[in-house]
């Protein structure tokens, strides 16, 4: 059991050191300008050279994932319950937001800068705007996926409708809600860089930005490994706290 | 009606505790078609007495036993439950399901306390023992329900009914899911555990021996839609010992005329 483990580890490991070569070696064979797509050393030379810059600019963007996450959660949350609870609501607001869902946000960003600014109010805006629907659809099908039969029971036991609501449909929802954030976790970085992109004096995609006009191609490709470790890193922390939630409501 | 007249019960049934009067029940379905399930059905429990609903499936069984627990509408003159209307479920009746409603979050101990719970108080840990301990669920108590059999999951929601200490139980096919044999050493429980608190049980069954073993009282129904159509008086002595209770032959004749009413022998 603990060999295959071993075994399994160590053909994971050989499998990327190869891929890892094979760029290496490539690059310096076919002698590919560096602006183009530079070795794989250039690049972790330069993580460890500029990373002071990629450190200041990747808790900007760290900074406005987290914030425009945190409101897509809670504002994700209390929306799926309205829908849910209010059936004005869910004649009224859900079309509106599947409506707005369809809109491409990546074609909504230069608006969402003209009107929150250059600064980080407009990417946690658009941070928020990428991760909040997988979120509320994600607590709205918890929710109604409630199972009937405890619903019956719990009528059956005299539950008023607060506690049918905290003891029973919030944690057979919350399994749905945990992968709702799960899926956006990433989202939320994406909306972020994707601000970041279309207007803005630093944050990470900033950089990448900048480093690629100027022919900074390690730069380029450390400021993407920051992005996609930043992006790991977060969805670890909500995988993380997610096994929180074992429990699937059958 | 009834071949056997006369109910003898260990502790005699007292007043009248249940009363249906011309109950009737129509489910209309989408397409705007209508099956009646009950018709015009009289019953009458009285306290502390066991009684079985025996049918065909389909029958009305458990449309009659959610109308009685207030948790179903229904037509006709009046449903009575200790001298009140039914109009919703009430706080001193206990209900168990045919599927165990256990919630998967919770584990033994924490879905007993629901019970309790839910009218605000908490279950305090000599009366959780004393359950848990009843129930032949020691050493289970932190265990999850899907670490649980079918025969424990049923044992902890017949649990969680009996720590609100209803006046009154009603059974919907408790153990229907089970395999026989748990079934028969849950039956047995279920009568050890009755006859030392001495509920007003309903118990909806589609089997005949369970039915026996248990009741004071076998109310059979028709066929949709359900009607009473024998009342059946098990006179059988109590406290029962269920190895005696099924070797006498004045068990096997009930089952035997019981079979006969439902058409299976």
């Amino acid at each position: 059991m603990k060999h295959q483990v071993v075994r399994h580890a160590l053909q994971s490991g050989a499998f990327f050191l190869a891929l890892g070569l094979l760029w290496e070696g490539s690059v310096r064979v076919f002698e590919i300008r560096s602006y183009l797509l530079p070795p794989l050393s250039a690049i972790v030379r330069e993580l460890v050279s500029s990373r002071a810059l990629l450190f200041r600019h990747l808790f900007i963007t760290l900074e406005e994932v987290l914030l425009g996450f945190v409101l897509a959660v809670l504002g994700g949350a209390l929306m799926a319950v309205a829908v849910f609870f209010i059936p004005i609501a869910k004649r009224t607001i859900y079309p509106l937001l599947i409506g707005l869902q369809s809109i491409p946000k990546v074609g909504l960003a230069p608006l969402i800068v003209v009107w929150f600014g250059y600064g980080v109010t407009s990417k946690v805006v658009m941070s928020f705007l990428f991760a909040f629907f997988p979120i509320v659809i994600s607590a709205l099908g918890g929710l109604a996926g409630t199972p009937s039969h405890l619903v019956e029971h719990f009528r059956a036991l005299g539950a008023p409708p607060w506690i049918t609501f905290w003891k029973l449909r919030v944690p057979s929802a919350l399994p749905s809600f945990v992968d709702g954030c799960k899926v956006a976790m990433p989202l939320a970085v994406i909306g972020a860089v994707v601000g970041e992109f279309v207007g803005s004096n630093e944050g990470l995609g900033n950089l990448i930005l900048l480093s690629t006009s100027s022919s900074r191609g390690s730069l380029t490709f450390a400021a993407l490994a920051a992005v996609t470790a930043l992006s790991l890193g977060l969805f670890a922390i909500v995988a993380g706290l997610g096994k929180w939630v074992w429990w699937r409501a059958q | 009606m009834g071949v056997v007249a006369s109910t003898v019960a260990a502790a005699a049934p007292g007043a009248r505790f249940i009363e249906l009067r011309r109950v009737s029940k129509t489910f209309e379905s989408g397409d705007g078609s209508r099956t009646e399930a009950l018709q015009a059905l009289d019953l009458e429990v009285r306290e502390r007495e066991f009684v079985s609903i025996l049918g065909p499936s389909g029958c009305g069984k458990s449309t009659l036993l959610r109308i009685i627990a207030g948790l179903m509408s229904f037509d006709g003159e009046d449903v009575v439950v200790d001298g009140e209307s039914v109009s919703r479920p009430r706080q001193d009746v206990g209900v168990v399901f045919q599927t165990a409603n256990l919630l998967p979050w919770r584990n033994v101990a924490a879905n007993l306390a629901l019970g309790v719970e839910i009218r605000g108080e908490s279950l305090d840990s000599a009366r959780l023992a004393a359950m848990v301990e009843m129930l032949g669920l020691t050493g289970f108590e932190s265990r999850y329900p899907h670490e649980l059999s079918g025969g424990m999951k049923q044992r902890v929601a017949l649990g969680q009914a009996l720590v609100r200490d209803p006046k009154l139980l009603l059974l919907d096919e408790p153990f229907g899911a089970l395999d026989a044999l748990t079934r028969d050493k849950l039956n047995i429980e279920l009568l050890r555990i009755w006859q030392a608190e001495q509920k007003t049980v309903v118990l909806v069954t589609h089997s005949i021996t369970e039915a026996v073993l248990l009741s004071d009282r076998v109310l059979v129904l028709s066929g949709r839609p359900g009607k009473v159509i024998e009342d059946v008086g098990i006179d059988l002595p109590r406290p029962r010992e269920p190895r005696t209770t099924r070797q006498s032959p004045e068990f096997s004749r009930l089952v035997g005329y019981l079979g006969e009413l439902m058409g299976v022998v």
